[in-house]
């Protein structure tokens, strides 16, 4: 009897334990990312908040005192700001939706069943992993107006010489083309890998049913395809709304502030002309707005996974 | 019936024609790509005076005087050095910590996992100038900027998510089977981990180590904000080299390094583009 007690007694001390060293166990898996990226994730965000609502003190090289909402005031009424947001936009209104469009289109192309198919894939590689200050600055020698060997062939189809650099709206042109460029083919992998998944025998039932090719393309590849237009969608989003090494080396902004996005703009502010204050203001302003719409973006990916 | 029999025929002629310009338009779009790359290294290995012509020259006398001259000036060689070790430390860290915890997310049961796994997606859209203003003032207050460390730990923020949501997608398409029976054979939970988990996922982390590397390899603003003269990097030269406009862009220099910088990465990718493209897909598919 007295055995009994005993041998339970020590089998639920042993049970408490195994339960405590199995909780252990489990989230030792997550410690060492979550400490990380405690310290240097989310222990910088909050800093940065808190030099957004202080005096920037440059002799101290720290925040020193609270100042409210004067930084974001400042910001706000900065013509520089809202025009750099705005160059954002249109750089990113134009670069995704061409560089999906492209991308789903391209890997149709490759995807022909021929011996080379394998091979126009591995190729298709090499751009993507070009260092985006190193394409910016290849395509600032491809596309010079004097030298550059875009121009010169462009001459032989009555175009040019363009001002690529120098124009305004050409400017803008020609980042989206290097990161269209450079990005591309990130989605041409992805999309062939999603094309080559696609069920064969939906597209033989539309056959059998005399679907032509638009509406094939229409009623049967794009709903099929839409959750990973969207994922890539969201992917390239997260890429492009960081912009900056292209900018950097293409045009540092120029002409005249045409291509300054937001992340080039707040680096100059921050680091040349040291208004930290204000910058942290508009790296708060531009983390909000793009935790909001990635939140949004993925969870319009997720209605769009559940409707298809 | 009758017109299936009269449209079989039909289609492998017409979908032939198609089928060949569907080929040459590929390989015509592939090569329009990879041209900017063909002009860099060809342009690395010409004369100043075979750089600036109209038109463009195509043949010349090769030269390696941009590799040599401009690699001892701007110090290439130990910004080269420099690079190997931030992407190769910065990689191997996030592969580990990246590893272990898409491992939880996908496997573990844990509270709060969801909301977890949500904050590292969101945290994926953090604007690295957001985090480069306070790194650099903590840094500067440390003392350790100019430091390797400092930079290995600056791309973690960007390579650990990163790593954690490829690694999950990989660890949920395995059988659960497999480390559950490990663990009734009386393994641990992290013994079936490194003995069974992680040598069959061994393509996927790899492929996943080298994409992390190469992010980390091309990285410029953490590497312009934090570091100056001991650990700058390759992209700080190159983003300098382009940038020089007292000068004018030096375009000999840009390309020579502009190919030092692209040519390993392009080998790498190209000896395990195989998994690099798996990888790559089922990062975007299965969020």
């Amino acid at each position: 009897m007295s055995k009994t007690v005993d041998g339970s007694v020590r089998h639920r001390r042993s049970h408490t334990w195994t339960k405590l060293s199995d909780i252990v166990s489990r989230w030792s898996f997550m410690a060492p990312a979550a400490l990380l990226l405690g310290a240097l994730l989310a222990y910088p965000i909050f800093y940065t908040i808190q030099i957004s609502f202080s005096r920037f003190d440059l002799m101290t090289f720290g925040a020193v005192e609270w100042v409210g909402w004067e930084n974001y005031a400042h910001v706000l009424d900065d013509y520089r700001f809202w025009s750099s947001m705005k160059v954002t936009l249109v750089y990113l209104v134009l670069a995704l939706p061409l560089q999906i469009v492209l991308g789903f289109g391209i890997a149709f192309l490759i995807n022909a069943e021929w011996r080379g198919r394998g091979l126009l894939r591995a190729l298709f590689i090499i751009p993507m992993v070009v260092a985006p200050v190193v394409a910016g600055g290849v395509f600032r020698m491809i596309l010079d107006p004097l030298w550059g060997i875009a121009n010169y062939l462009l001459g032989f189809v009555g175009i040019g010489p363009l001002d690529w650099f120098g124009d305004a709206n050409l400017a803008m042109a020609t980042i989206v083309i290097i990161d269209t460029w450079r990005w591309t083919p990130f989605v041409v992998l992805i999309a062939t890998a999603a094309l080559l998944a696609l069920p064969k025998d939906v597209f033989e039932a539309a056959d059998i049913d005399g679907a032509n090719w638009w509406s094939k393309l229409w009623s049967v590849t794009l709903p099929l395809l839409m959750p990973i237009i969207a994922a890539t969608f969201v992917v390239r989003w997260l890429g492009a709304v960081k912009m900056f090494d292209i900018a950097l080396a293409a045009t540092y902004g120029g002409p005249g502030g045409a291509t300054n996005v937001i992340n080039l703009f707040i680096y100059e502010e921050a680091f040349r002309s040291l208004r930290f204050a204000e910058s942290a203001a508009m790296a708060v302003i531009v983390l909000v707005l793009t935790m909001l719409l990635t939140g949004l973006f993925l969870l319009g990916t997720r209605k769009l996974e559940d409707r298809y | 019936m009758s017109a299936l029999a009269t449209a079989a025929p039909a289609r492998p002629r017409r979908g032939r024609t198609g089928h060949g310009i569907r080929v040459a338009a590929g390989v015509f779009v592939c090569l329009l790509f990879l041209f900017p790359v063909f002009w860099m290294v060809l342009t690395s290995f010409k004369e100043q005076r075979d750089i600036f012509t109209t038109p463009p020259t195509l043949f010349f006398k090769p030269t390696l005087e941009h590799y040599i001259g401009y690699m001892q000036r701007a110090d290439i060689s130990r910004r080269l050095i420099n690079t190997i070790i931030v992407a190769t430390g910065s990689g191997v860290l996030s592969i580990i910590a990246g590893a272990m915890a898409g491992y939880a997310l996908a496997r573990i049961k844990l509270r709060g996992a969801g909301a977890i796994g949500v904050l590292i997606l969101l945290s994926r859209g953090v604007p690295p100038i957001a985090l480069a203003v306070p790194m650099f003032l903590v840094a500067r207050r440390l003392g350790v900027t100019d430091q390797h460390i400092t930079l290995i730990l600056a791309y973690c923020t960007f390579l650990i998510p990163y790593v954690m949501w490829l690694m999950r997608g990989f660890f949920l398409a395995l059988p659960k089977e497999l480390e559950e029976s490990a663990m009734i054979d009386g393994c641990s939970r992290f013994g079936a981990f490194v003995k069974i988990i992680l040598p069959i996922s061994l393509p996927g982390l790899l492929s996943t180590l080298i994409f992390s590397m190469i992010l980390a390899w091309e990285e410029l603003l953490f590497a312009l904000v934090l570091t100056n003269r001991f650990a700058s990097t390759i992209p700080v030269a190159i983003a300098g080299i382009a940038g020089d406009t007292v000068n004018g862009a030096n375009w000999g220099a840009l390309t020579a390094v502009g190919t030092i910088t692209v040519l390993p990465v392009v080998i790498f990718a190209l000896l395990v583009q195989k998994w690099l493209i798996q990888g790559l897909a089922d990062g975007a598919t299965k969020g």
